[in-house]
């Protein structure tokens, strides 16, 4: 009898714990996928300085922020460092007439409206949400991206109708 | 039994902030002229277009699963050879004193300061209430999640969620192009107007018989249209206070059951 | 508790932990990927829609329309507001053309016929292969000396493909082009040029009319522009600074338009013609008419008397009285005659009464009444003849004088009575050579199948016929890259010409069709003064022309003057209604099949979204149904929903009934578009196709099978039907829902009549 008290604690111990761990990632662990190509935003974004919206050119026009198309990165790199192997692999896209497969580290559900636009108009930058992309050699996503973080900085900035639902939700 | 519909009017009436349409920035109306629909379906088929409704078969038709967030009804009066038809589109009436929103146990269906009665689908968990308590069955609720034949789904408009099984859905007053008119006032710094934004039905209308705008601006097409002698809403005397105002239909119509002849409702 | 139970309890925590943020990381969904793009076009913004503009093609109307299109696929089809048919408007139809362009039933490629004819088997074969096959038949058509025996069948081609067409044939030695649509106004088009002398059809000015009477014109649903005249209609209705329009339409059922009238006159079917001469009658002999001809026009309608109109008609002679004082005396009134009065089996001649009814009454020429279109700009680009019809090919292929046929995006196996045996004869042509989208009855009987482009994927023109009363040029470009591996039907026509070589290469324009509208566009640009008026040089026009879609000289009407006159149609005056296949003893119904508002006739069934469209009269969705009044009802002892069978001299089919009081107790009609045999996943197999129990009843002079043309019986079967119609009711209960107002009350005056 007392041996099955035991066993139930633990099984519950185990599926509380299996929830926390699994919040944990959820909401804390961040998440870096391997990119086709190595890609360093530390060493564009950081060390040469260009401006996020130089390659990232609809974030201040539209919803999306766009990844840069390839003849933006050929634009470059048909001079510089066309000797490094990262950079004939994005040669070898080009050439073959074919667009790289990023792999988005951002992702939003459907239901959700989220248009870069009115954020970067509204002046916010780039790195509250991205983090310090400047740095990243890989990409990580820092924000969870989830509705109470939202709210949290539309209550903070005190954002027009930001707790209102439609705002975001069609 | 009238002091208890007393206090549920006075509770309707203080769901929300009193004078709150003239306070904020937008009322969306909807005027729907009888006289010029013809009945021809045209803003149905645009509202599938617009807003990915699915098409869920001839089974779950007979079963009244069919999505349309707007509908034409059709009512049939008088005995051969004197017969009257007579036509009137519905969609959600955005009513400003909502059963529906009342009805909502997790606050899904709440409505906002543009006058709009909104359906939050993240937020629904479909107990159907706002269905049932719904004056206009203009609610549909996703039974299933609908598939798209391949290629069709190409078609999806992508500023319209695609909803899925177990999740309420009506008409939005096409809630994506006010936000797009919305974001495009909001750069030019003014306030939208008409002409800025149109509903997929109101654009469809081949006779223009809807017409969609903001009643607080004292120009807008609405609110002229508004003050016809013909204007008259929908079941008024439920008190739902909806946002879609009618205007009569001209018509000899020999019943005389009390439809109006010479005098005008509300 | 113990040590080892604390143990236990910690190593089932962290055990827990670590799987739960194994876990929690692994279903995090795999990252979707992110493809950019290789280079952007232009002004493409990823989420922010394009618009462009083109035409519609799901009738021939023309609306102007602009496709929105988003990350280089088509999201919605809205009417082009500055276009002056469509005027920012669209119908059912033509909002749902999306579904036919990604239809997942298309014709996916070029395919060649592996088993029996018509048996529905077909291989694919790549574009190479099935060009060189045709150019290879062709030529040997024309090696043997047969070039005549060529065939080409279409739906009538607008604009510069039709004039390729017509080129190809021209050059390859063969004057059969025939142009079939189910609704394709020949009857009209033959009565106005034979009453009128008009080679286009005229501008109905609905808009400006103050009395509109109706002979059977749907013009909400399906008649001829129904986007313009819808417009037209409303603003007749509740335009500003205006009286509100009478409208009366005679109809032996309430069709959707006769819905809207102020009065629904049921006159007996057939007689609608005499209903009309009659008008005409008491109008010439109250003295309204002053015209010079007054005698011969009394003489011609002399045999119109009220009495017999009145019976033949089986009105009230008040009625007709009435209808014709209010429409001489309401200023301007029109009379307009649709397709039920046009589908008899004398169909011209009801045209040509109301042509009379018009005269007499003074409402040709005029704002509110009739206008003329004009046609000489565009005249060159088709010859708007009516030309010979479906019934001369099908003898023809009956007779085996077809060697090969062209055909092109209609359905006569579907669409001409079943009597008539249109796949039958078909199956007599040696070599068959089809470019339609879909696999219905008529392609599948094809040897090889060449899918063109849908319009929304393909350069092309289209001269408004009938035009608003002025020239209306729209022009089409690709707004997407094509779904399939279709091909452009310009292209594929001059490629097998120039395969064939002789004089059918030399009439090929060169390059691709895309230049050909391009070059075909600067010939008009030269030709015409108000197109180079209004860009300085042609690159310019084309820009604009580009951007809005097409060239019109808004609100420049040509005023001409029209007229019938008593000799012209003599011959078309008959005192016989029209004919019905029958003895009214066995078969005692009049069948009217009619097209339905989604269906046309019969090429929208296979869009899911017009299936699923409650018939805006009925509310029935995907299937048929034939309307019945109740009293007949009654009578055959059925109700609502039940399956019976409707069967003529010619053929038996089955459909559900339902009861509709807005029908006479002498008539039962079925909506045309369903009953498909073939035509994809969403037509096939449902409902029933009134046309195949029709006789082959023609009208000799334009060679139009009568739609309304055979009497039916109605045969309980005792079973239960498959009827799905979203009404539930039909009657308000007493809830005020449509609330109405009597006209007065309104601060719109009523048109003035003078009883």
């Amino acid at each position: 009898m007392k041996n099955l008290i035991i066993y139930i604690i633990t099984a519950v111990i185990f599926v509380v714990t299996l929830g926390v761990g699994y919040l944990i990632a959820d909401q804390y662990l961040g998440r870096a996928p391997e990119q086709p190509i190595n890609f360093s935003h530390r060493i564009h974004a950081g060390d040469n300085e260009i401006p996020c919206m130089y390659c990232h050119s609809y974030a201040e026009r539209a919803r999306v922020s766009g990844v840069p198309n390839v003849q933006r990165c050929m634009g470059c790199h048909k001079i510089i460092k066309t000797d490094s192997p990262e950079i004939q692999k994005v040669a070898g896209y080009w050439d073959r007439k074919e667009p790289i497969p990023w792999i988005k580290v951002h992702n939003l559900p459907d239901h959700v409206v989220f248009p870069h636009k009115r954020h970067v108009k509204a002046g916010r930058k780039c790195q509250e949400c991205h983090g310090p992309v400047e740095t990243m050699d890989v990409v990580k996503r820092i924000a969870p991206l989830k509705m109470g973080w939202c709210l949290k900085c539309h209550g903070k900035y005190d954002v027009k109708n930001g707790r209102e639902c439609w705002t975001c939700h069609t | 039994m009238s002091g208890i519909l007393t206090r549920i009017k006075d509770k309707l009436k203080s769901y929300r902030v009193p004078g709150y349409r003239t306070k904020f920035d937008y009322k969306w109306t909807m005027v729907v002229d009888l006289d010029r629909c013809s009945g021809c379906e045209a803003c149905v088929v645009a509202c599938y277009a617009e807003n990915n409704l699915p098409v869920v078969g001839k089974r779950d038709c007979d079963v009244s699963r069919r999505f349309s967030w707007i509908r034409i009804e059709r009512y049939v009066e008088g005995e051969y050879p004197d017969v009257k038809v007579k036509f009137i589109p519905i969609m959600c009436q955005h009513c400003d004193t909502a059963p529906c929103e009342i009805g909502c146990p997790v606050y899904a269906t709440y409505h906002n300061q543009d006058g709009l009665n909104v359906q939050v689908y993240n937020r629904c968990v479909g107990t159907f209430t706002c269905a049932t308590y719904c004056t206009y069955d203009v609610r549909r609720f996703n039974w299933f999640t609908y598939k798209w034949d391949a290629p069709l789904e190409q078609q999806l408009n992508p500023d319209v969620t695609v909803r899925e099984m177990g999740v309420m859905e009506k008409c939005t007053f096409c809630i994506q192009r006010i936000r797009v008119a919305k974001d495009t006032a909001k750069d030019e710094g003014r306030k939208v107007t008409d002409g800025d934004m149109q509903t997929a039905c109101m654009q469809s209308c081949p006779t223009d018989a809807i017409t969609f705008g903001d009643m607080n601006d004292p120009n807008s097409k609405v609110s002229k249209l508004a003050k016809s002698p013909r204007r008259y809403r929908l079941l008024e005397e439920l008190d739902t206070d909806p946002s879609v105002i009618y205007l009569k239909r001209v018509m000899d119509d020999k019943k005389g059951s009390g439809n109006g002849h010479g005098s005008s409702h509300g | 508790m113990k040590r080892r139970d604390f143990l236990k309890f910690i190593g089932a925590g962290g055990v827990g932990t670590g799987l739960g943020i194994l876990f929690g990381q692994a279903i995090k969904p795999p990252g979707s990927k992110l493809i950019p793009y290789l280079i952007p076009p232009e002004d493409v913004i990823p989420g922010i829609a394009n618009w462009y503009a083109s035409a519609c093609t799901q009738c021939a109307a023309g609306c102007g329309i602009l496709v929105k299109i988003m990350d280089g696929r088509a999201k919605k089809v809205e009417g082009n507001p500055l276009h002056p048919i469509s005027g920012g408007k669209l119908c059912v139809r033509g909002q749902a053309g999306l579904q036919s362009l990604y239809n997942p039933d298309r014709i996916p490629g070029p395919l060649r016929r592996k088993g029996a004819r018509g048996t529905n088997s077909f291989e694919p074969i790549s574009w190479e292969e099935a060009l060189s096959e045709v150019t290879a038949k062709l030529k040997e058509l024309s090696d043997k000396g047969e070039n005549d025996k060529l065939y080409l069948l279409t739906s009538a081609l607008s604009g510069h493909l039709g004039r390729l067409t017509d080129d190809f044939m021209a050059g390859y030695g063969s004057t059969n082009t025939i142009n079939h649509d189910l609704f394709d106004y020949r009857n009209l088009r033959y009565a106005n040029s034979a009453a009128m002398r008009l080679d286009a059809i005229p501008h109905y000015d609905i808009e400006n009319t103050q009395y509109l009477l109706s002979f059977g014109a749907d013009f909400a649903s399906t008649w001829l522009s129904p986007v313009n005249l819808s417009r037209g209609y409303g603003e007749m209705r509740q335009g500003e600074y205006r009286e509100r329009g009478k409208f009366v339409q005679v109809e032996p059922r309430i069709s959707l338009t006769a819905a809207n009238a102020d009065e629904w006159v049921p006159a007996k079917p057939g007689s609608e013609a005499i209903l009309a001469l009659a008008i005409a009658k008491l109008i010439v002999d109250s003295g309204h008419y002053t015209g010079a001809d007054a005698s011969a026009w009394k003489a011609l309608l002399a045999p119109f008397g009220l009495t017999y109109a009145a019976e033949a008609t089986d009105l009230d002679k008040k009625k007709i009285r009435h209808i014709a004082t209010e429409f001489m005396n309401t200023r301007p009134s029109l009379a307009i005659g649709g397709e039920s009065i046009s589908a008899y089996s004398n169909g011209v001649s009801g045209l040509v009464a109301v042509n009379i009814l018009n005269h007499v009454a003074g409402n040709l020429g005029i704002k509110g009444g009739v206008r003329a279109n004009d046609r000489d700009l565009f005249a060159g680009t088709r010859a708007k003849k009516v030309g010979p019809g479906i019934d001369a090919l099908i003898r023809a292929a009956e007779a085996k004088e077809v060697g090969m046929l062209l055909h092109y995006n209609n359905n006569p196996a579907f669409t001409t009575p079943g009597t008539v045996k249109a796949a039958e004869a078909l199956k007599n042509v040696p070599y068959i050579v089809s470019f339609s989208s879909f696999m219905d009855e008529t392609t599948v009987l094809s040897d090889i199948i060449l899918p063109a482009n849908m319009s929304y994927e393909d350069w092309g023109d289209h001269f408004a016929d009938p035009a608003p009363g002025y020239q209306v040029a729209t022009l089409m470009q690709p707004v997407i890259s094509p779904v399939y591996k279709t091909r452009s039907l310009g292209d594929t026509i001059m490629e097998l010409g120039r395969g064939v070589g002789g004089a059918v290469a030399e009439k090929m324009p060169g390059g691709t069709f895309a230049d050909h509208i391009k070059e075909s566009w600067s010939k008009l640009y030269s030709q015409n003064k108000g197109m180079s008026a209004s860009a300085l040089t042609f690159e310019r026009f084309w820009r604009d022309t580009l951007a809005t879609g097409g060239w019109w000289p808004e609100g420049a009407y040509k005023e001409q003057k029209l007229s019938v006159t008593p000799k012209r149609v003599a011959r078309h005056v008959s005192k016989e209604p029209a004919k019905f296949d029958g003895a009214a003893t066995q078969y005692p119904l009049h069948l009217i099949s009619y097209a339905q508002a989604g269906h046309l006739d019969g090429r929208g069934a296979n869009i899911p979204w017009l299936q699923e469209l409650p018939d805006p009269v009925t509310s029935v969705v995907w299937g048929s149904w034939v309307e019945i009044n109740p009293k007949t009802a009654a009578r055959l002892g059925v109700k609502m929903g039940d399956m019976v069978e409707i069967e003529s001299p010619h053929g038996k089919i089955q459909s559900p009934v339902f009861l509709y009081q807005g029908i006479r107790p002498d008539t039962v009609a079925m909506p045309i578009g369903q009953g498909h045999t073939l035509y994809g996943r969403y037509a096939e197999k449902r409902g029933a196709n009134p046309i195949e129990i029709l006789p082959s009843t023609v009208d000799k002079r334009t060679g139009v099978y009568a739609l309304n043309s055979t009497r039916v019986r109605i045969l309980k079967t005792g079973r239960p039907g498959d009827l799905v119609k979203m009404d539930v009711s039909t009657d308000e209960l007493g809830r005020n829902i449509v609330q109405t107002i009597a006209p007065g009350a309104t601060g719109k005056v009523p048109p003035s009549s003078h009883h």
